[in-house]
């Protein structure tokens, strides 16, 4: 129904060359989480991983990822934000 | 370093001017909309046809917050967030996607305006029709201007910083308390992750609550929390944003 566009995404990390990947889902989406992961680790060399928590924007990335060597953020449903400046 | 990757997820399904839609329009009298769309529907360039076609003036803007034209988020909610005032020239909003938050954005856009303009919801997937209006946000600007009101009487206030990159203002934070200490008030800033209000209440000494995270923490969630809380925009100006709403233009 949506459009992942999870072969992009798996061009994406060979080209990056990632090890690590981290996917964040807002709510709608997560149900199908299980998908995503399989499917990149099918297709690629790189563990995947599941972002638990909220996902309201693309104001809303999980912070502190590389301590756990996590060195590609893939969030899905949102595109590019503008933050407010004042 | 930790790379980024944006996937919008588009809807595969196509758009169409359904009869149904058509007719909602013409027995409201609608002759020109200001167009929005969350992400996943924003290719509309068929669909605009459609309407031109059925001589309906089609009116579009980029809100400030989002990336392309016609995109309204969440947080653009308020009446300078579009790049040109479409809505006030329009007859109706149309909103093209699914759920409410989004397009209570554009409700809550307009709570100075005296020239409320209904929104017309079509969700393409489930091919539905809804329209929502000024009294379905009644609640929430009722709460907001008790909330104003009891900012403006407090003396001791707490300060909401998150750390998410997008909402995080941390110096806008400590430069309201720097105005605060000038009027004889004293605020603290508490910093998390996600803003949960349940925590609200481990703080009793705070008498009011400003929030510089997500702004519909400050219009939606106060209806869920009893401690009055406002959002840092009207921390600044807290009696004109209230003369405002008194005032509607």
């Amino acid at each position: 129904m949506y459009n992942l566009e999870l072969n992009k995404l798996i061009q994406e990390i060979k080209k990056r060359n990632s090890k690590q990947v981290l996917i964040q889902l807002p709510d709608g989406l997560k149900k199908g989480s299980d998908k995503i992961i399989d499917f990149i680790e099918d297709k690629t060399d790189a563990k995947a991983f599941i972002w638990f928590g909220s996902c309201f924007g693309a104001c809303d990335l999980p912070l502190g990822m590389d301590i756990l060597k996590i060195d590609l953020i893939v969030q899905l449903g949102h595109n590019k934000f503008n933050k407010e400046v004042w | 370093m930790v790379e980024l990757l944006l996937i919008d997820a588009k809807w595969e399904g196509k758009i169409k001017l359904t009869d149904e839609l058509k007719e909602h329009l013409k027995k409201n009298k609608i002759k020109s909309v200001a167009l929005f769309a969350s992400v996943q529907f924003t290719d509309l360039k068929d669909f605009i046809k459609e309407l031109e076609e059925n001589k309906i003036k089609v009116n579009i803007t980029k809100a400030k917050r989002t990336n392309e034209k016609m995109q309204i988020l969440g947080c653009d909610c308020y009446e300078d967030s579009f790049q040109d005032n479409i809505i006030e020239n329009s007859d109706a909003i149309l909103y093209i996607g699914d759920g409410l938050f989004h397009p209570k954005a554009l409700l809550l856009s307009q709570i100075k305006s005296k020239n409320f303009k209904p929104i017309i919801i079509f969700d393409p997937i489930a091919n539905k029709i809804k329209e929502i209006n000024k009294k379905d946000i009644e609640k929430q600007i009722q709460k907001y201007k008790r909330n104003l009101k009891l900012f403006i009487n407090s003396k001791t206030l707490g300060i909401l910083v998150t750390i998410k990159p997008g909402q995080q203002y941390l110096n806008s934070a400590k430069n309201l308390k720097e105005k605060l200490k000038e009027q004889g008030k004293k605020a603290y800033i508490f910093i998390d992750n996600n803003i949960n209000l349940s925590q609200l209440e481990n703080y009793p000494f705070i008498q009011c609550w400003v929030n510089t995270a997500c702004p519909r923490i400050g219009t939606d969630d106060i209806l869920n929390i009893e401690k009055p809380l406002i959002n840092i925009k009207e921390a600044f100006e807290p009696i004109k944003a209230l003369e405002e709403l008194d005032n509607e233009k």
